[in-house]
This record gives C-alpha cells, sequence and structure tokens, in this order.
C-alpha cells in the first residue's frame, strides 16, 4: 500500500517547463540568501581575527578572584576562630595576597595574550582555507562561464566563415551559370 | 527532404523527472535544511562557551584548593595560591571556551560557503578541562600541607600514647630512669642516648600498635 502511494508521489511534482532558466533563478536566490544570511556573518568573522575579548577578560578575572580569595580566607579565620594568626601574620597573609595578585595579573595577562593569539591565529587560518575554496569556485565557475563564451564565439565565428564559404560557393556556381548561359 | 522538428528535440521523459525531482528536493531543503543553517549560526554567535568553561573551572579550583583546613588558614600564602590557581583556570577555561567557539561559527561559514566543515561543535573539549600548572601547584602545596600536619600529627599521637604507656609503667613519660636502671644493672655503664634510642625502638610492645 505505502509501495504504491509512494511510487504515485512523484506524478504529484509540479512539471518543470525550463530547467535552465529555474537554475538560474536558484542560483540567483541562493547566492541572495546566502548575502543576507551569512554575509555579515562572515564579516564579523573575518574581524574576529584581531579579536582581544580574552586579554580584556583576564583583567577582570584576577580582580575577582583576589576578591574571592581574601573572602575565602576571612571565612576560614572566623571558622577557626581566628586560627590563632597574630596581627602581624595577617598583615603578612595580605601582603603575600597583594602580592600573589599583582604577579597573578601580569601572569595571566601574559597567559591571555598567548592564548588569545593561537585562538586569533586558528581562526585566520580557517578563514584562509574558507578564502581559498571561495576562490578556487569562483574561478572555476569563470573558467566555465569563459569556456562556454570562447565556445560561442567560435560556433559563430565558424558559422559565419561557413555561410560566406556557402555563399561564396552559391555566388561563384551562379556567376558560372551566367556565363555558361551568355557564353552559350 | 524536411527541415528539423522541434518534436525531436523535446526532453525525454527521464529528463523530466530528474528536473521535477531535483526542483522538490532544493524546495525541501531551503524549507527544512536551510533554517539549520541560520539557527546554527545565531547559536554559534550567542552561546558563550567561555562562561560555561570558566564557571566549571571555578568549581573546579575550589573544591581542589578551599577544603576548610586549618593548615591552610594558617599558612601565609595560601589566599595568593588561590587567586593565582583560579586566575590561571579562568583564563585557560575561557581560552579553551573560545576556541570552540571560533570552530563552530568557522564551521557554519565553511558549510555556508559549501564546503566541507568540521561538524564538531567543541564542547567535548571544553568539558575536558585540565589543571592548569597554578592549580596543580596550589594543590600540591595545600596537599603538602596537609601531609606535615598528618604527620606531625601521627607523631604527636604516638608520642603521647607512648608516654601515657611509660608513666603507667614506671611513672616517667620518658621511660629515661628505667633504661638508665636497666643499663647500670646490666654492665654498670650509663650508655649514650642513641643506644637508649636503639633499645626503646627495639622494645617489645613499642608505639600504639605494640
Amino acid at each position: 500500500m505505502i509501495g504504491k502511494l509512494m511510487s504515485g508521489m512523484i506524478e504529484t511534482l509540479k512539471d518543470v517547463d525550463d530547467p535552465q532558466d529555474l537554475y538560474a533563478q536558484m542560483t540567483r536566490d541562493d547566492y541572495d540568501q546566502y548575502l543576507k544570511d551569512f554575509r555579515p556573518f562572515e564579516e564579523q568573522l573575518l574581524k574576529a581575527r584581531n579579536d582581544t575579548s580574552l586579554i580584556d577578560q583576564a583583567r577582570k578575572d584576577v580582580q575577582t578572584q583576589s576578591r574571592i580569595a581574601s573572602e575565602v580566607a576571612a571565612r576560614n579565620t572566623e571558622r577557626y576562630g581566628g586560627a590563632g594568626l597574630s596581627n602581624a601574620q595577617r598583615q603578612q597573609q595580605q601582603r603575600t595576597l597583594q602580592r600573589g595578585t599583582s604577579l597573578a595579573a601580569v601572569g595571566s595577562i601574559n597567559n591571555a595574550r598567548v592564548m588569545q593569539r593561537e585562538v586569533n591565529q586558528a581562526t585566520l587560518a580557517d578563514l584562509i582555507n574558507i578564502g581559498q575554496g571561495v576562490n578556487r569556485n569562483a574561478l572555476s565557475q569563470m573558467n566555465t562561464a569563459a569556456n562556454l563564451q570562447s565556445q560561442r564565439y567560435n560556433a559563430y565565428k565558424n558559422a559565419k566563415a561557413q555561410h560566406s564559404s556557402q555563399m561564396i560557393g552559391f555566388g561563384s556556381q551562379l556567376g558560372s551559370a551566367l556565363l555558361t548561359a551568355f557564353l552559350i | 527532404m524536411s527541415g528539423p522538428k522541434k518534436s525531436e528535440y523535446k526532453a525525454t521523459e527521464a529528463e523530466k523527472i530528474q528536473a521535477k525531482v531535483a526542483k522538490a528536493e532544493k524546495d525541501y531543503f531551503n524549507e527544512k535544511y536551510s533554517p539549520l543553517l541560520r539557527e546554527m549560526r545565531d547559536l554559534s554567535l550567542k552561546e558563550n562557551y567561555g562562561g560555561f568553561a570558566a564557571g566549571r573551572a571555578q568549581a573546579d579550583t575550589m573544591q581542589t584548593l578551599t577544603k576548610p583546613s586549618l593548615a591552610a588558614t594558617k599558612a601565609v600564602d595560601t589566599s595568593a595560591e588561590l587567586a593565582s590557581a583560579a586566575g590561571a583556570q579562568q583564563i585557560m577555561a575561557q581560552g579553551k571556551g573560545l576556541a570552540a567557539k571560533r570552530q563552530r561559527q568557522v564551521g557554519v561559514l565553511a558549510t555556508a560557503r559549501g564546503q566541507q566543515a568540521d561538524a564538531t561543535t567543541g564542547l567535548a573539549s571544553v568539558a575536558k578541562l585540565e589543571a592548569s600548572d597554578r592549580l596543580q601547584s596550589a594543590q600540591r602545596k595545600q596537599m603538602m600541607r596537609e601531609a606535615q600536619q598528618g604527620a606531625a600529627l601521627e607523631i604527636g599521637g604516638t608520642l603521647f600514647s607512648q608516654g601515657m604507656a611509660n608513666i603507667g609503667n614506671d611513672g616517667k613519660f620518658f621511660g629515661g630512669d628505667l633504661r638508665d636502671k636497666e643499663r647500670q644493672t646490666d654492665d654498670g655503664l650509663v650508655k649514650t642516648s642513641l643506644m637508649r634510642l636503639g633499645d626503646r625502638l627495639a622494645q617489645k610492645g613499642y608505639g600504639p600498635t605494640g
């Protein structure tokens, strides 16, 4: 039953009167759609190769982490009833945290720079690959179009030459027939 | 002799069906599949992999380094180590997240451009976050503090239990009188403390398990 229905379904499809025209329309629509849907996205991605979001984020993160660490330390000190720490020890902890934060900021930003560069370079490499494909496709399509035009041009020239040759042949035949008629 | 007939240049039945099917497939693609790529494009722009990975990294760091510990609370560099390790983890996570995001975006663009694309979302690599060097270093320090404290407590515990046992035997915590007396009884000589320590270690029933 299903097989019968499926086999008959193809007959319900609409006929294509002019496949060439339809193909041209599809190509036009696809390109328009691409321009509308993906060109802004593509341009955004092309700009992303100079992204600095990781470095910017690292600057913020270091301050946040320093605050969190300080709060954790305060909670732990309270949990252990002061943990037997003298004022001098507490001050030293604060100083070490400040020193550590400064060092962490420098280290984090340096690491973020390295990582950002890695991500941007990878994006650049991928974009170059895509670009190479785009270029290859464009050249291939242009090559096809140029070949077709060349074939058409040659066909036209050949037809023109054939026509001239036919006309010359016809003229010469006519001339020789006239000459024959007058001379006989 | 007649000229060419237009009917002789008509498409065959197979060609007509091929065109019909192609048209139907293209319409189906435009309706069902084309929106999927647009959806993927929007997701790749919107989804914040870095934030997701950073959240996980923060949880990992806090689970590793903020277990309540007296040794850690007393140590002078615990907070600095925590801040430093957490910062390093954040950078690593944000970096992985951004790399995954870009991978997905490039995949969408490549597909839109009709090229072969990597279909993975990159989420798997984000999920597998390693511990950064800073976190590992902080974890090792924390472990060493705990181990030192544990060792000190164990030694102290052993000393205390043996001392209590000695007090039970002869009234002295270190049991020194008993050893000295025994030695003077045996050969009439006062031996060095090193030998006494050896004797103590050799003594039957030494330690809490003896």
